[in-house]
C-alpha cells in the first residue's frame, strides 16, 4: 500500500513538475505583460499596398505567441525617405528589432549601420539590401520568380501559336529603385530571350500604390490596345473586381496575354475570369511568421539564422485555379 | 541772490538785452516758439497716444482672429474625432479585444480612412486609434505606446465636452505637436478606447504668424501660463514669464514689464482649446514707429527756430534800425549837432517819427536862430540903452555941475552929485548883467532923477511909489530909466512949467509888475499918441531906425525878455501930461545865476 501511495506520488509529482517546466517554457501571455518586452518592428514598403496583409497577420500571431511586442509600421504610400525616416525614429525609440521590406536597396544602408550600431539587429524581407550588412534576408529569389514567371508566359505563348510573331510588351512595375523588382524583371527578360520575340514597348511605374496601377493600366490600354502582352512584376491592380478595370477586360477578351507575380484570392478571380494567363505567388505569410521568429530568436538566444531564408513560390494556373480559389481566403480590402 | 543780479547785469550789459532790438528778437522768438513748443507736445502726445491705440486695437483684433481660426480648427479636429459606431473601428475592437488577429480588412480600410483624414487636414501630422493594450493604430501603421502614461496625460488635462489636448510633446516621427484625444465609444468595446489627432506645432506657427515690429511675437499658452507654442522653441513646455495667475485666463492686456523690458501685450482666450493667445510688442518698438514723426518734428521744429530767429533778428533789425538812428542824430541833436537830418523810409509810425524830427531840429535850429538874433539884438538894444544913457553931452553936463559945485564949495552937494553918478554908472552896467533887481533899477532911476533935477533946478519934482514885494523880483536892466528921461524932456520940460513925475510900480493880480510914468507935462496930441502907440505894438513900420527910438528900446527889450504882450503903452492928454505903462513879467529868479 504504501509503494503504491509513493509511487502516485512519485508520477504526481513528476506530472507536476513536468507541466511546471512545460509551462515555465512558455510565453506568458497576457495582454499588456510580455515576457521580456521585446518590440519588433515590421516595416512593409507602405501600408496602402495589400500584399503585406498576409505578413502583416502572420506577423501579428507570431507575436502573441512569441510574448513579444509587433510594431507594424510604414508610409501609407511608397516613399522612401520616409521609410528611412521611420527607421531613424524606431532606432531613437529603443526598438529591439526591425525587419524591413526595403524601398530604396542603397539608402538604407546608413540608417541599417545606425541600428546595428545601436545594437538593433536587423533583417530584411520581400525586397532585400543585400550590401547593407542586415543579419538575413527572407522572401522569395526575385530573380528566379521572374524566370519562372518568364517560362510561364513562354509557355502560354508557345500554346497560342505566337511564338514566331514579335509581341508588344508592357511591364507594369512599382519603382525602377526596387532592387526585388528589378531582379523580377531581370529574370523575367532572361526567361523569355530566345524563346518568344518580345519588344518592351513601356515600363510603366504605379509608385507601388494600387490606385495608379489601376489608372495606368486603364489609359495605356486607351491609348494602347494593339500590345499583345502585360507583365505585373507585382499584383497592384489586382486588388479590385473586373468591373473597375473595363479596358484591361475587353483587351483580355481580345486575346491581350497577362502574366502576374503576387498571387491572392482576387487575383486569383480576374485569373478565372481570363483576364490572366498566369500567376506566381509569395509566401507572404512565412515572411512575416518565420521572419519574426527567426529575429526574436536571434534576440533571445543568439541562434544566428541563414544570410538568405528563403521563402516558396506558388503558382496558379488553369489546372489549379478552382483549388487555390478555395485554399486563399477573399480579402475584401477594396 | 546778489551774485544772480550781478551776473544777470553783467549778461544783460553784455547782450543788451536793454535794447529795442533784442526786446523784438525775444519778443518774436517767444511768440513763435511757444506755441511751437507747445504744438509739438501737444502732436507728439496725440500721435503716441493714438498710435499706441492703434495699436493696441490692431493687436486685439489680430490675436482675436487667431482664436477664432484656433477654435475652428480645433473644432473641426475634435468633429474629425467624433466617429460615432464607426463599423470598421467597432469591429476591429472587437477582435482586438479577443486577441484575433484576422483583422486586415479593418485595419486595412481603417489605415485607408485615417491616411485619407492625414492628407486632407493641413497641420494634421497623425491620427490614430489608442488601444488600452497599449497599441496605436494610426496612419503610420501599428505601433507601441505607453497606455498608463497617456491616461494620466489625458486625466491630468482639463477636458470639456469630453476632449483633452496634451502637450507640446514628440510624436512617432519625433515631431513637435499638441494632441487632441477624444473617448471613441464603441459598443464593443470592453476597455478604453481613444482618438487622438496630432497637430503640427508649425499649424500653430502659421495661425500666429503675425509680428508685431520686428522683434514682437505671438506665443500660445495654457491656463497655468504653461507655453504650448512659442516662436524660440526651447520654451516650449516652460511657463510664461508674463504668466499672473491672479489674471482671467492668466494674462493681462497692456503695458507690463518683464526682464528689464517693457513690453505691450493683446491678449486672446480660445475656449475651445482654453488657451490663451499672446501677442508680445516691444514697448520701444512702438516707440520707435513715432521716431520717424519726432525726428521730423525736431527738424521741422529746428528749421522754424532757425527761420523765426533769422527773421526775428532781420525783423527787428529792420524796426529798431529807424529807431537806432533816431537815437544816434538825437544823441547828436543833444549834442548840439542840429545839422543832422534823418532819411525817412516808408509811411510808419516810425518815418512819422523821423519826419517830426526833422521838423524838431529844423524847428529847434529856428529858434535857436531867431534866439541867438533876440540876443543880438537884446545885446544891440542893451547897448544901445547903455550908449544913450551913457551919453557923453549927459557926462559932460553933470561933470560941469560937479565942477560949478566944487567950484562954489557945494562940496557936500557935489559929493552927493558924484555918489550918485557913480551909482548911476555902476547901476548902469550892472556887470553886464542882463537883468537886475527892481531895487536896483528903482535905485538907478532915483540917482537918474537926483541927478537930472540937480541939473534942471526946480522945474519938476519926482515921487517913487514901488510896491516892496516886487523890489526883489528882477527886470531887464535900463529898462525904468529911458521913460523917465521921456517924461523929463518931452513931458515936463516942454510944458515950460514945474512939473511932478510920478514913478510907480506894483504887482498886478495876475503877477505880472506894471510900472506907471506919469508926468504932468506936455502931454502928447492924439495921432501922434496913436502912431507911437502903433509903432510900439508893431503895427507900423519905422520910417527911420531914431523914431521913438527910447520908447522901441524899452517896448523890443521887455517884449524879447517876456512876449509880445507885455511892454510900452501910452497915454496921454495933450496939455495935461503922459503916462508910461511898461508891463513885464514877474521874474522871481535870476536868469543870469
Amino acid at each position: 500500500m504504501l509503494n503504491g501511495w509513493i509511487k502516485k506520488s512519485v508520477l504526481s509529482l513528476c506530472i507536476f513538475l513536468g507541466l511546471f517546466a512545460w509551462f515555465g517554457m512558455q510565453p506568458v501571455v497576457a495582454d499588456g505583460f510580455y515576457e521580456d518586452d521585446l518590440v519588433i518592428a515590421f516595416l512593409p514598403r507602405s501600408l496602402g499596398n495589400p500584399i503585406f496583409l498576409d505578413a502583416f497577420e502572420a506577423a501579428q500571431k507570431k507575436a502573441h505567441e512569441l510574448g513579444v511586442r509587433l510594431e507594424w509600421v510604414a508610409p501609407f504610400d511608397f516613399d522612401s525617405d520616409l521609410q528611412v525616416e521611420m527607421i531613424e525614429n524606431l532606432i531613437r525609440r529603443g526598438v529591439d528589432g526591425i525587419v524591413a521590406s526595403v524601398n530604396d536597396e542603397e539608402q538604407v544602408h546608413n540608417v541599417f549601420q545606425k541600428a546595428m550600431e545601436n545594437g538593433i539587429p536587423v533583417a530584411t524581407f520581400d525586397a532585400d539590401s543585400p550590401g547593407s550588412g542586415r543579419l538575413f534576408y527572407i522572401g522569395i529569389n526575385n530573380y528566379e520568380a521572374g524566370m519562372e514567371i518568364g517560362d510561364a508566359l513562354v509557355d502560354v505563348i508557345k500554346s497560342k501559336g505566337l511564338e514566331e510573331e514579335t509581341l508588344e510588351t508592357m511591364i507594369m512595375t512599382g519603382y525602377r529603385e526596387a532592387l526585388n523588382l528589378e531582379e523580377r524583371i531581370r529574370g523575367f527578360l532572361d526567361a523569355t530571350n530566345g524563346e518568344v520575340n518580345l519588344h518592351i514597348a513601356d515600363i510603366l511605374e504605379n509608385e507601388d500604390t494600387v490606385e495608379k496601377s489601376i489608372i495606368l493600366l486603364e489609359d495605356y490600354l486607351k491609348i494602347n490596345p494593339e500590345v499583345d502582352v502585360i507583365y505585373f512584376v507585382g499584383g497592384w491592380p489586382f486588388y479590385v473586381t473586373s468591373d473597375a478595370l473595363p479596358n484591361f477586360r475587353q483587351w483580355a477578351k481580345e486575346g491581350g496575354i497577362a502574366v502576374g507575380i503576387d498571387l491572392f484570392y482576387d487575383a486569383l478571380l480576374l485569373q478565372k475570369e481570363g483576364l490572366i494567363q498566369y500567376l506566381i505567388g509569395q509566401d507572404m505569410t512565412s515572411m512575416g511568421s518565420q521572419g519574426l521568429e527567426l529575429l526574436v530568436r536571434y534576440i533571445r538566444y543568439g541562434e544566428v539564422p541563414p544570410e538568405i531564408v528563403v521563402t516558396g513560390l506558388e503558382h496558379a494556373n488553369e489546372t489549379n485555379i478552382d483549388r487555390l480559389l478555395e485554399i486563399h481566403k477573399p480579402w475584401l480590402v477594396k | 541772490m546778489r551774485r544772480f543780479e550781478m551776473f544777470w547785469s553783467k549778461l544783460a550789459k553784455k547782450t543788451e538785452i536793454h535794447t529795442i532790438r533784442t526786446k523784438l528778437i525775444l519778443s518774436f522768438l517767444a511768440m513763435a516758439l511757444i506755441p511751437l513748443g507747445i504744438m509739438a507736445v501737444f502732436s507728439y502726445q496725440t500721435f503716441y497716444g493714438n498710435l499706441t491705440r492703434s495699436v493696441a486695437e490692431y493687436s486685439h483684433e489680430v490675436v482675436g482672429r487667431m482664436a477664432k481660426d484656433l477654435d475652428e480648427y480645433f473644432s473641426d479636429l475634435e468633429v474629425l474625432l467624433t466617429r460615432d459606431q464607426d463599423f470598421y473601428m467597432d469591429q476591429l475592437i472587437k477582435l482586438v479585444d479577443g486577441n484575433d488577429f484576422n483583422n486586415r480588412k479593418y485595419v486595412f480600410r481603417i489605415w485607408e480612412d485615417l491616411n485619407n483624414l492625414y492628407r486632407v487636414k493641413p497641420g494634421l501630422e497623425e491620427i490614430s486609434l489608442v488601444f488600452s493594450g497599449g497599441n496605436r493604430l494610426s496612419n503610420y501603421g501599428l505601433y507601441t505606446l505607453d497606455f498608463a502614461s497617456f491616461q494620466r496625460q489625458f486625466q491630468s488635462n482639463p477636458h470639456e465636452r469630453g476632449v483633452a489636448i496634451l502637450g507640446p510633446q514628440q510624436n512617432f516621427l519625433n515631431q513637435t505637436v499638441v494632441t487632441m484625444v477624444k473617448p471613441y465609444t464603441s459598443p464593443t468595446a470592453k476597455n478604453a478606447v481613444f482618438m487622438t489627432a496630432d497637430i503640427s506645432l508649425e499649424r500653430l506657427a502659421n495661425i500666429t504668424d503675425v509680428r508685431l515690429g520686428t522683434r514682437g511675437y505671438v506665443f500660445v499658452a495654457d491656463e497655468h501660463g504653461r507655453i504650448i507654442y512659442h516662436p524660440s522653441l526651447d520654451k516650449l513646455g516652460t511657463t510664461s514669464g508674463f504668466y499672473r495667475p491672479t489674471e482671467l485666463h492668466g494674462f493681462a492686456d497692456g503695458f507690463g514689464d518683464y526682464d528689464n523690458e517693457r513690453f505691450f501685450l493683446t491678449t486672446a482666450y480660445s475656449p475651445v482649446t482654453g488657451w490663451t493667445i499672446v501677442s508680445v510688442a516691444y514697448a520701444d518698438e512702438i516707440g520707435a514707429q513715432v521716431a520717424p514723426i519726432q525726428r521730423i518734428t525736431l527738424v521741422v521744429t529746428a528749421l522754424i527756430l532757425v527761420g523765426v530767429v533769422l527773421l526775428s533778428v532781420y525783423l527787428s533789425h529792420a524796426l529798431s534800425r529807424p529807431i537806432k538812428e533816431l537815437q544816434d542824430l538825437t544823441k547828436r541833436a543833444a549834442n548840439n549837432e542840429l545839422s543832422v537830418h534823418i532819411d525817412p523810409q516808408g509811411n510808419d509810425e516810425i518815418a512819422m517819427l523821423g519826419h517830426s524830427f526833422n521838423k524838431m531840429i529844423r524847428r529847434i535850429q529856428e529858434l535857436m536862430d531867431e534866439n541867438v538874433r533876440e540876443q543880438k539884438l537884446l545885446r544891440k538894444l542893451e547897448m544901445e540903452s547903455l550908449d544913450n544913457q551913457i551919453k557923453p553931452h549927459f557926462i559932460y553936463n553933470t561933470l560941469d555941475l560937479i565942477i560949478g559945485q566944487l567950484e562954489s564949495n557945494q562940496n557936500e552937494q557935489a559929493s552927493l552929485l558924484i555918489e550918485a553918478l557913480g551909482s548911476f554908472f555902476r547901476l548902469s552896467l550892472s556887470k553886464g548883467r542882463e537883468v537886475v533887481p527892481i531895487g536896483s533899477e528903482v535905485e538907478h532911476v532915483r540917482n537918474y532923477l537926483f541927478i537930472q533935477q540937480l541939473r534942471h533946478g526946480d522945474e519938476y519934482e519926482y515921487e517913487m511909489t514901488i510896491e516892496p514885494g516886487i523890489r526883489d523880483k528882477f527886470i531887464p536892466r535900463l529898462l525904468l530909466q529911458p521913460l523917465v528921461e521921456n517924461a523929463i524932456y518931452h513931458g515936463i520940460l516942454q510944458a515950460n512949467r514945474q512939473g511932478k513925475i510920478h514913478i510907480a510900480g506894483f504887482q498886478k493880480p495876475n503877477g505880472d509888475i506894471t510900472f506907471e510914468i506919469q508926468d504932468d507935462g506936455a502931454g502928447i496930441e492924439p495921432d501922434k499918441l496913436r502912431d507911437i502907440n502903433e509903432v510900439l505894438r508893431g503895427e507900423r513900420s519905422l520910417r527911420n531906425e531914431k523914431e521913438y527910438f527910447g520908447l522901441r528900446n524899452v517896448n523890443k527889450r521887455a517884449q524879447l525878455m517876456f512876449g509880445d504882450e507885455y511892454g510900452v503903452v501910452l497915454e496921454s492928454e495933450q496939455g495935461q501930461g503922459t503916462k508910461a505903462i511898461l508891463n513885464i513879467k514877474a521874474t522871481r529868479e535870476d536868469p543870469d545865476v
